[in-house]
């Protein structure tokens, strides 16, 4: 039971900041397929920097490199994020296309480089930067607290700092001027130029917030479930993201709420399998837990699921 | 008062290439592949390597171009069937995905539906002994029916819950992929492949290592479907009646109402033929250019198929050419790194950078028209300075 | 020259095929209502859109107050006190009133005493003050999408004047309120005028005009035809100059002849998505030959009877019966075959479809049948006739003929094509709602006297109308609406136009 909060949450928080990511450039009116793409850039972007900085072995400086790493993942998202926002704004492609385009172009610039720095680094042509797995810590105390102490043990690093995060950007959000006029641009962006704000501007700052976060979100991710940078950071936690977010209505409490049912039922899964002893086999069936469930959850919460009004409308001004 | 210069000639030519709306749904996307082209040779050039030869081995390696030397039993024409082999379910993916996109609906799920209809056609008609007369046609049905189910069972939920189609099919594909891959690990396994089974070559839609005078070519016999079914799409969304009712769905909901469309039937239908797509995507994918499926793993095409798709403007002509196109830059790919020294991954930038500049494609229309403006402003203006003129004069 | 607030001085604007204004020159005087004629297209709204800063002239000039300016954005507009009231109002339908007010220009709080965030508290209260300070009383923590257009357009107005504007630009403000509304609106106006605000009204709803306005500028095509004091002016003058020709203001019509009951609706109840009924227990009969109108405040439950009629809303009480069959639950096609034709409020969302052609869209509604579809195959052949023949028949306007993307064509031209084709279809049953809702005099008269011919012809109408003079010129029956109950029923010539007003307000008959 631990075990699936403990494992529940190390996957859902990291899930849960790629989602806000994608609610904010969604709000915005800003389709955002491209979270995948973020989310593995931003990835890439941190473990290179912790290469450059440790040349090539991270023993012995974990801790500083992980926040390094985190560090760097944000700007690195937020700079390859700027990509979809020239593409979807000034450029006014198709939303959907660009977020494809980005995801494609992600995958095969990391590959590209991770290979090339690896040549140089250690000379070898390897697809994988290894990084170390993030530490983990227990609040004394609490954590001895049957059900609700699990939330507190075994917590990785970047759990309450993804919090902390969360919580900034609810604020953003919610609260600040600034996400108030992000929000009516994805309802209705000529009531935003009329009242003399930059639509475009707006949307860029949403957009590159995104990749941010999800940069965030990937390197979290690089650091628990697979201890190092590859291609297979790209397993469709992007589009896993989207499909909380779409879930919770594009708000970012329900948001939680979506990310939260998708880990626990993923550890769920996992502690199930184990502890009924079945072949490894069997942990694919149980795998499918979460997405079985969200899709029996849709089928009663749908009813009034409503996505920003001016999603994924190209903004002209000359139209009336 | 406006400044009153006149449009530079470099302008009015794009003006005059670009401008004629109705051939822009062609010239443009040609104009994002050449700019593309441009901006590839480039990044080929930073790498110290010929984009000429690049290119040229690009072509090669998908056989549109001879190459200098061939291995034994192969030349031009087996690289040729060999890219023809990877464009069929490209093609079927790209139509799948524009048919529900005509409707208004958005097709993420292809590869879920390609892998469910590849499975199941696989452990039917894969493992048995059928003879290939028998086998081939079952096979197409099979794909076209799963695919299908699949498809209509996301446009039900769509219509009956208001779930939206795009959270259904990342839901499906994760489910697919997962319980798909318990099954051919289960009971389908090949322990050295790990791979599922190889399905028996007289159920295989590609005929591999036919001996053809004097060569060893793979025949992939269901591109004999790929031009026709796309030209079928075509004419089913444009002279049906059922085309007609898809389009406006997809325009106008509420208009389709007001036509007396039944609009939940139309986005049921519309799913499911788009899963047929897909289904026949999977079939010669999974039982054509591969002969047993890898668990845990959901094809990229289904993605690629989303881009590919929005290159060829949604319009099924324009789809079999992109979808020849991507095939043949990522096919020449690995002739193209072994011969000019640039890493594989080039292939997947110069694809990348092509949907890119296609992206663009409404900037273009957009620059296009303005510049447009200003030639007839000035037309304009330099009529009424002349009328004045003459006014004066006389 | 103090004395005039704006003056435009030989304005010109041209886009792509089209002078929209063409050396027009205006002044205006502080303190004054100024209204701006023209029929659609005559380049009003093109001169303010300049004026508000949302486009640049291609010539001429603007003073304010006595200074040259270059009015290049909105919110420059904003600075020089300017503000407009757009036709298509530009409100968040999630934010409340109170943000869709303070939008750009939020004033700060602090969140938890510490952080950065907008005050949404204090904005409350002054938005209260502020409407109650001009007679637009609102409830500001209401959200946008809860609100009726005209509380909407109060909405904008008060954007306007939390923005201090001192000039104020109103652009066809009564094209979507109904007659009460329009009352309270030109009250509105008056205040603000006597507050020592400038208003400029764009409109070309001439006793709106003759009711509130002080001097009067008419454009016709572009041109400036005259500018001239209201109260010296007649309607007929100014309606001549407006058009360009002589117009008649009502509709010759002959006597009505009626036939058999064609429409009987009996006890019909419907309810709205929150299952609240906003047609109650509503019952009346319309036959061959007449024309019954349905007069009423907009919101009261004339749409939704003509949506139950035609089967766009589903009914959950009462019955429907054409020409004395019960069609109560067949669906929209089957009705449609039965004998209904069905002009809709809403040309863009509902009546066609904007990004197909014009023989696409004027075969809409009969697509399914011979001659435009045999076996599930479509006809290209029948489409083009049929699409030839009704813009020949009809006049409808269009850039390229049949091929035409309808999204280019005017409003005129759009409804033209609706009506054509909802008349083809040669139903004994013809429902229109709205059906000259944004139209200019010409296009209003002209679809007027199709409708009388189709009367004449022996079709029943059912006329669906916020406009009280079209009810009164044309109906031979009136049905007045109010709050989701047929108040009265009684044949036109015993009814005045105060009386139908009344009763929209719900006075209840004698």
């Amino acid at each position: 039971m631990n075990t699936i909060i403990i494992d529940g949450l190390a996957f859902a928080l990291p899930l849960f900041i790629i989602a806000i990511g994608g609610i904010f450039s969604e709000r915005s009116g800003i389709t955002n397929l491209a979270l995948e793409g973020f989310l593995g850039f931003g990835a890439f972007f941190g473990a290179v920097m912790v290469m450059a900085f440790t040349g090539g072995s991270v023993s012995g400086v974990e801790v500083p490199m992980f926040f390094t790493a985190l560090i760097f993942a944000v700007i690195g998202g937020a700079l390859f994020a700027m990509l979809h926002a020239l593409l979807c704004i000034p450029f006014k492609a198709n939303q959907v296309i660009s977020g494809v385009v980005i995801n494609i172009l992600s995958a095969a610039l990391t590959a590209f480089f991770t290979s090339q720095i690896n040549t140089l680094l250690v000379g070898k042509p390897t697809n994988k930067f290894v990084l170390s797995v993030c530490q983990k810590f227990t609040v004394p105390g609490i954590s001895k607290i049957p059900v609700l102490g699990a939330f507190f043990t075994d917590i990785y690093y970047y759990e309450p700092i993804i919090i902390v995060v969360a919580l900034v950007a609810a604020y953003v959000l919610y609260k600040s001027r600034f996400g108030m006029r992000l929000r009516a641009c994805g309802d209705n962006p000529h009531a935003v130029d009329a009242a003399g704000i930059d639509v475009a501007k707006t949307r860029f700052i949403a957009v590159m917030i995104s990749g941010g976060l999800s940069g965030l979100g990937g390197m979290c991710f690089a650091y628990s479930i697979s201890a190092s940078f590859s291609p297979s950071i790209y397993a469709g936690y992007g589009f896993l993201a989207i499909a909380a977010l779409i879930f919770g209505n594009w708000k970012i409490g329900p948001t939680l709420g979506a990310c939260l049912i998708f880990g626990f039922a993923r550890a769920a899964g996992y502690q199930l399998a184990q502890t009924l002893g079945l072949p490894s086999t069997f942990s694919d069936v149980i795998m499918i837990l979460p997405y079985v469930l969200t899709l029996l959850l849709l089928m009663f919460f749908s009813q009034n699921n409503r996505a920003p009004r001016a999603l994924g409308e190209i903004y002209d001004k000359g139209k009336r | 008062m406006k400044k009153t210069s006149s449009v530079n000639p470099f302008k009015r030519g794009f003006a005059a290439v670009l401008g004629n709306e109705k051939s822009q749904g062609i010239t443009i996307p040609v104009f994002a592949i050449l700019l593309s082209l441009v901006a590839c040779a480039i990044i080929i050039l930073a790498l110290g390597k010929n984009p000429l030869t690049a290119f040229t081995s690009l072509l090669q390696g998908s056989g549109v171009l001879p190459k200098v030397t061939y291995a034994a039993k192969k030349s031009m024409f087996t690289d040729f069937m060999s890219m023809i082999n990877e464009f069929t379910p490209m093609l079927f993916a790209a139509l799948a995905v524009a048919l529900a996109l005509k409707t208004g609906l958005f097709n993420i799920g292809v590869s879920g539906q390609m892998l469910v209809a590849g499975f199941i056609a696989t452990i039917t008609v894969g493992y048995s002994k059928l003879p290939m007369a028998a086998a081939l046609p079952l096979v197409l049905i099979i794909g076209i029916i799963s695919g299908a189910a699949v498809g209509a069972l996301i446009g039900w939920l769509k219509h009956r819950f208001n779930i939206n189609e795009v959270v259904t099919s990342i839901m499906l594909n994760y489910i697919f992929e997962y319980l798909i891959s318990y099954f051919i690990n289960s009971y389908y396994i090949n322990a050295i492949s790990r791979q599922s089974q190889a399905i028996s070559a007289s159920a295989s839609l590609t005929l591999a290592n036919v001996a053809l005078g004097g060569l060893k070519v793979d025949i992939p016999l269901g591109f004999i479907l790929t031009i026709p079914v796309a030209f079928l799409v075509l004419f089913l969304l444009n002279r049906t009646r059922l085309g007609y009712e898809l389009k406006v769905v997809g325009l106008n909901r509420r208009a389709a109402k007001y036509a007396g469309i039944n609009v939940g039937r139309s986005l049921i239908t519309s799913m499911a033929l788009s899963g047929a797509l897909a289904g026949l995507a999977g079939v010669t994918l999974y039982m054509g250019y591969y002969t047993s499926i890898q668990p845990r793993v959901l094809t990229s095409v289904g993605f690629d198929s989303i881009a590919v798709c929005l290159l060829g403007n949604m319009h099924p002509i324009g789809i079999l050419f992109s979808s020849l196109l991507i095939t043949v830059i990522s096919k020449g790919g690995n002739y193209m790194s072994s011969i000019v020294g640039v890493p594989e991954e080039i292939t997947e930038m110069i694809t990348g950078l092509i949907l890119l500049f296609s992206a663009c494609g409404a900037f273009i229309r957009y620059r296009v028209s303005i510049t447009k403006e200003e030639i007839t402003e000035e037309k304009l203006r330099a009529k009424s300075a002349a009328a004045a003129e003459g006014g004066e004069k006389a | 020259m103090d004395e005039f607030i704006v003056e435009m001085r030989h304005i010109t604007k041209r886009f792509p095929g089209i002078t929209a204004n063409d050396d027009v020159s205006i002044s205006v005087k502080k303190g004054e209502i100024f209204a701006l004629l023209g029929e659609n297209g005559a380049g009003k709204s093109t001169l303010m859109s300049m004026l508000f800063g949302m486009y640049e002239p291609d010539e001429g000039e603007i003073y304010i107050r006595g200074k040259k300016v270059n009015i290049t954005s909105p919110s420059h507009a904003t600075q020089l006190n300017i503000g407009m009231v757009h036709q298509h109002f530009k409100l968040v339908e999630n934010y409340t009133i109170t943000e869709n007010i303070i939008l750009g220009q939020e004033p700060k709080a602090r969140f938890l005493g510490l952080l950065p965030s907008v005050d949404i508290k204090g904005s409350n209260k002054k938005i209260a003050e502020l409407s109650k300070k001009y007679g637009l009383e609102v409830d500001p923590t209401k959200k946008i999408e809860e609100i009726n257009v005209s509380t909407r357009q109060r909405v904008e107005i008060l954007k306007m004047l939390y923005r201090e504007a001192e000039i104020l630009i109103f652009d066809e403000p009564t094209a979507v309120l109904t007659p009460q509304e329009i009352e309270f609106l030109l009250e509105i106006i008056r205040g603000l005028r006597n507050s020592g605000k400038t208003v400029i009204l764009i409109t070309h709803k001439l006793e709106e005009i003759k009711k509130v306005a002080d001097r009067c500028a008419i454009l016709c095509r572009g041109k400036l035809v005259g500018v001239m004091d209201v109260a010296d002016t007649s309607t007929k003058t100014m309606a001549n100059m407006m058009v360009g020709r002589d117009v008649s203001f009502t509709t010759e019509k002959d006597k009505p002849r009626f036939g058999a009951e064609v429409l009987e609706v009996s006890h019909l109840t419907v309810k709205n998505h929150d299952s609240l009924p906003v047609v109650k227990d509503v019952s009346f009969k319309v036959r061959a030959g007449e024309i019954f109108a349905i007069a009423g405040v907009s919101g009261n439950g004339q749409t939704e009877v003509a949506d139950a009629i035609t089967g766009l809303a589903d009914s959950c009480g009462g019955s429907i019966k054409l020409s004395g069959r019960d069609i109560t639950k067949e669906s929209v096609r089957e009705r449609t075959l039965a004998g209904i034709s069905y002009i809709p409020e809403d040309r863009h969302e509902v009546g066609l479809v904007l990004d197909f052609d014009l023989a696409e869209n004027l075969a809409l509604r009969e697509y399914f049948k011979e001659p435009f579809c045999r076996k599930g195959i479509l006809q290209e052949a029948a489409f083009e006739e049929h699409g030839k023949r009704l813009i020949e028949e009809y006049d409808i306007r269009s850039g390229q003929g049949t091929v035409t993307s309808v999204r280019s064509m005017s409003g005129g031209n759009q409804q033209k094509a609706i009506i054509a084709r909802e008349i083809e279809l040669g139903s004994e049953l013809m429902i229109f709602v709205q059906p000259t809702r944004g139209l200019d005099i010409g296009a209003i008269e002209n679809i007027h006297k199709q409708i009388i011919a189709q009367r004449d012809e022996g079709k029943a109408i059912l006329l669906v109308s916020l406009e009280l003079d079209e009810i009164i010129n044309l109906a031979d029956t009136i049905g007045v609406m109010y709050n989701g109950e047929m108040l009265n029923i009684a044949p036109a010539e015993t009814l005045t136009a105060n009386q139908v007003g009344e009763y929209m307000m719900g006075v209840k008959a004698v």
